[in-house]
């Protein structure tokens, strides 16, 4: 079965986003973490096919994580979407050079949240 | 499987049940089977648990009074009270947490509604509001619900036109022009268009006792009305009935509110822009009024430079660099209508000067009178010889040869006169030596034959203007910079002054009015000096010659071409292009088109 990990620190993006992605066909495992360290460990031991990161977190940044999981061959099929605020476009470059794969501003579009996760799941 | 089955994790489960574990009698199996799955199990013995195990204990679970699962026990022997207890204690657990999350589940999904949306109409702004045409607006808003976003088999937005005709914009699906042809026909949209706005939307999930149009199983409308005014329907159908839901239509509601503020908007641009080109279409047809001689001349300009245009849009070689997008189209075509604006304030007479002495009128008459005075000097030196009683055969001679001479003068001076014949040094002699003579009045009081203006602009070398005459010409496309500085073109059409202006500059710099050479040139300014002098060229009626075959006008330009004045590599895509040929074929008269050998002309 194909998992996927949410890690942000708001409780109610967590809920919403395991509750959009509960649209999904062929019921998924979501997993979650409530900071980056949590995420961290999380994603080494369950390998997820998609993670959905938050970049502002306690603990450790969604950079470090995201580079943490860019640096571990074992995570190379992974696919990082990175949460970042709207209007923080800075975010995006840095999120880039850290090695995400896809961006979504929130407050997020639940459809685009659920074709990027069916593609991403299809693919992998 | 039912959607309860998210609703407790399997990890959280386990826990539960660890810690259940010591308030059952040692021995209990237990399992947990919710939304038809069974979701935890407390060992082997728990795993093969359902209800229909003899003596096994159910506490249903349910949500909003509907049972969606189980907690199954099945006690060891003489267990079962304890395990009643307990059950009641662990089921009510789950119950409380079932019921939690189901409104955690409501409250969420109420947020995501509304993230949803607001991620639709900020989507959709984007689209909607950067559509400055009716029909993109269209095209963007039926986007939404096609296929790859609502799933309607069938959409169309119609505008609804000034006597309230409904006009279909845009649509898609199999078939689509066709159906909704068909269902603007309808009794049924003459229902719902006759006062959409009021009506508001609707949807009708099962069209089959309704006269619509066989395709359309479900209908859903919505109108689009803004600032109080019905401007068009949004049409959505499925080929299935009962298919359209509370969802599509909200969708609907959404977006068509949005898209009917920018269908006005659009509307009011459109509006805009037609006045706009009108105004632009009076300049051109005003100035071409104002000579019989080149009338049509601005009318047919931005054809011959819209063809060329394409052509360099289109070509792979050369103009590979040049793109036209829609504004640029706008910007040249209306530079090429109004190219000559600036002669509105050229004199009539010079614009329209047929001959050297043509002033406010050709004053060839009067120098044909002078000539007409000569000529009876010269009777009544011949009446007052014979009544003299001289040698009277000598007399008539002499008259008949006086007569000739003025006669041969005066054609020579109409030759003259015309702007065609080219005037040698024999010939400048020739004018000075009939200017010389001299007139008299009946006071005897003697005038020389030509005046000084006469001679003047007899003397001019190639056409009918005289230096002066030719600058006021020449003037004109001064004028028409600034008349066209004046206008507040917007910024897509900020060089149309300099595309219009240019446009008898030469490739060499020896044009006017600014003298540039062809590299501080762009291709619409020499586009449209191009598509000027080809248009001059082949006009069917100038003041003083016949109109050229096309053979001969691209001749005198492949000349032009030589010589540095108009653009040699437009003058040979207007020969490989076959735009001079497509040009001709509409505008020029059979007798003028003649077969052009553009080899002779290409490249060289
Ligand atoms: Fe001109
Ligand atoms: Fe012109």
């Amino acid at each position: 079965m194909k998992t996927i990990a949410i890690v942000d620190d708001e409780v109610h993006i967590r809920a919403l986003l395991e509750q959009t992605l509960e649209d999904l066909d062929d019921a998924p495992e979501i997993l979650t973490a409530v900071n980056g360290a949590e995420g961290l460990a999380l994603i080494e031991r369950e390998r997820p096919s998609l993670v959905f990161l938050d970049v502002m977190m306690p603990l450790m940044n969604g950079y470090e994580v995201c580079a943490a999981v860019r640096k571990n061959p074992d995570l190379a099929g992974t696919t990082i979407v990175m949460l970042t605020a709207k209007g923080q476009e800075s975010d995006r470059a840095r999120g880039h050079e850290a090695g995400a794969h896809h961006f979504v501003t929130k407050p997020f579009d639940p459809d685009e949240i659920l074709e990027l996760a069916r593609k991403v799941l299809a693919a992998s | 499987m039912s959607k309860a089955a998210r609703y407790l994790k399997t990890a959280w489960l386990s826990r539960q049940f660890e810690l259940a574990r010591p308030l059952l009698p040692a021995g209990t199996a237990l399992a947990l089977w919710l939304g038809g799955k069974k979701l935890a199990e407390s060992d082997a013995a728990g795993a093969d648990l359902s209800d229909a195990c003899p003596g096994a204990l159910s506490f249903a679970l349910t949500l909003d009074g509907e049972v969606v699962g189980a907690l199954l026990l099945l006690p060891p022997a003489g267990g079962e009270a304890q395990c009643r207890r307990a059950g009641d204690f662990l089921a009510h657990g789950l119950q409380g947490m079932l019921d939690a999350e189901h409104a955690r589940r409501a409250i969420a999904q109420e947020a995501l509604e509304g993230y949803r949306e607001m991620a639709l109409l900020q989507r959709a702004a984007l689209e909607l509001n950067d559509s400055l045409k009716p029909a993109a607006v269209a095209e963007a808003l039926l986007k939404e619900f096609d296929d790859r976003k609502m799933g309607a088999d069938y959409g169309a937005v119609y505008q609804f036109e000034a006597e309230g005709k409904a006009q279909l914009m845009r649509c898609f699906g199999a078939g689509a022009d066709d159906a909704f042809d068909r269902f603007a026909d309808s009794e049924f949209f003459a229902g719902i268009a006759a006062d959409a706005a009021k009506a508001g939307a609707d949807i009708v999930n099962d069209l089959s006792s309704l006269p619509t149009v066989p395709e359309f199983g479900s209908l859903l409308w919505r109108p689009l009305d803004a600032h109080g005014k019905n401007l068009g329907l949004l049409v959505l159908a499925l080929q299935r009935r009962g298919g359209f839901t509370a969802g599509d239509m909200k969708r609907a509601q959404t977006l068509g509110s949005m898209a009917a503020a920018s269908l006005h908007n659009a509307q009011l641009y459109a509006a805009e822009q037609k006045l706009f080109q009108s105004f632009v279409d009076v300049i051109a047809a005003a100035i071409d009024a104002k000579s019989r001689y080149t009338s049509g001349h601005c009318q047919r300009v931005p054809k011959i430079a819209m063809l060329l245009a394409e052509a360099a849009h289109r070509d792979e070689g050369r103009f590979a660099q040049f793109r036209l997008d829609e504004e640029e189209r706008k910007a040249i075509e209306i530079a090429a209508k109004l190219h000559d604006c600036g002669k509105v304030v050229t004199p009539e007479w010079i614009v329209d000067k047929a001959t050297k002495l043509d002033g406010i009128f050709n004053r060839i008459g009067l120098v044909a009178l002078r000539f007409e005075l000569l000529r009876r000097d010269a009777l009544m030196e011949r009446d007052r010889r014979l009544a003299g009683g001289g040698d009277s055969a000598s007399a008539v001679r002499d008259y008949r040869a006086r007569l000739r001479k003025l006669d041969e003068d005066f054609a020579f001076l109409e030759k003259c006169n015309q702007g065609a014949e080219s005037v040698s040094a024999a010939h400048v002699d020739r004018i000075r030596e009939i200017a010389a003579r001299n007139w008299c009045d009946s006071n005897g009081r003697a005038f020389p034959l030509l005046s000084e203006d006469e001679v003047y602009n007899l003397m001019v070398q190639r056409g009918t203007l005289n230096p002066e005459e030719r600058k006021i010409i020449e003037d004109h496309a001064a004028h028409t910079i600034a008349a066209l500085k004046q206008i507040a073109f917007p910024r897509a059409l900020r060089n149309v002054t300099e595309y219009a202006g240019g446009h008898h500059e030469h490739m060499d710099g020896t044009g006017y009015p600014w003298g540039l050479t062809r590299e501080r040139l762009s291709i619409p300014t020499r586009i449209i000096a191009i598509a000027d002098i080809f248009e001059a060229l082949t006009a069917p009626d100038r003041p003083y010659r016949k109109p050229n075959t096309l053979n001969s006008a691209i001749g005198i330009m492949h000349r032009m071409k030589l010589n540095q004045h108009i653009d040699g590599e437009l003058f040979d895509l207007l020969l490989s292009s076959g735009v001079y040929a497509d040009y001709a074929r509409e505008h020029l008269a059979d007798s003028q088109i003649d077969d052009v050998d553009i080899g002779r002309y290409l490249g060289q």
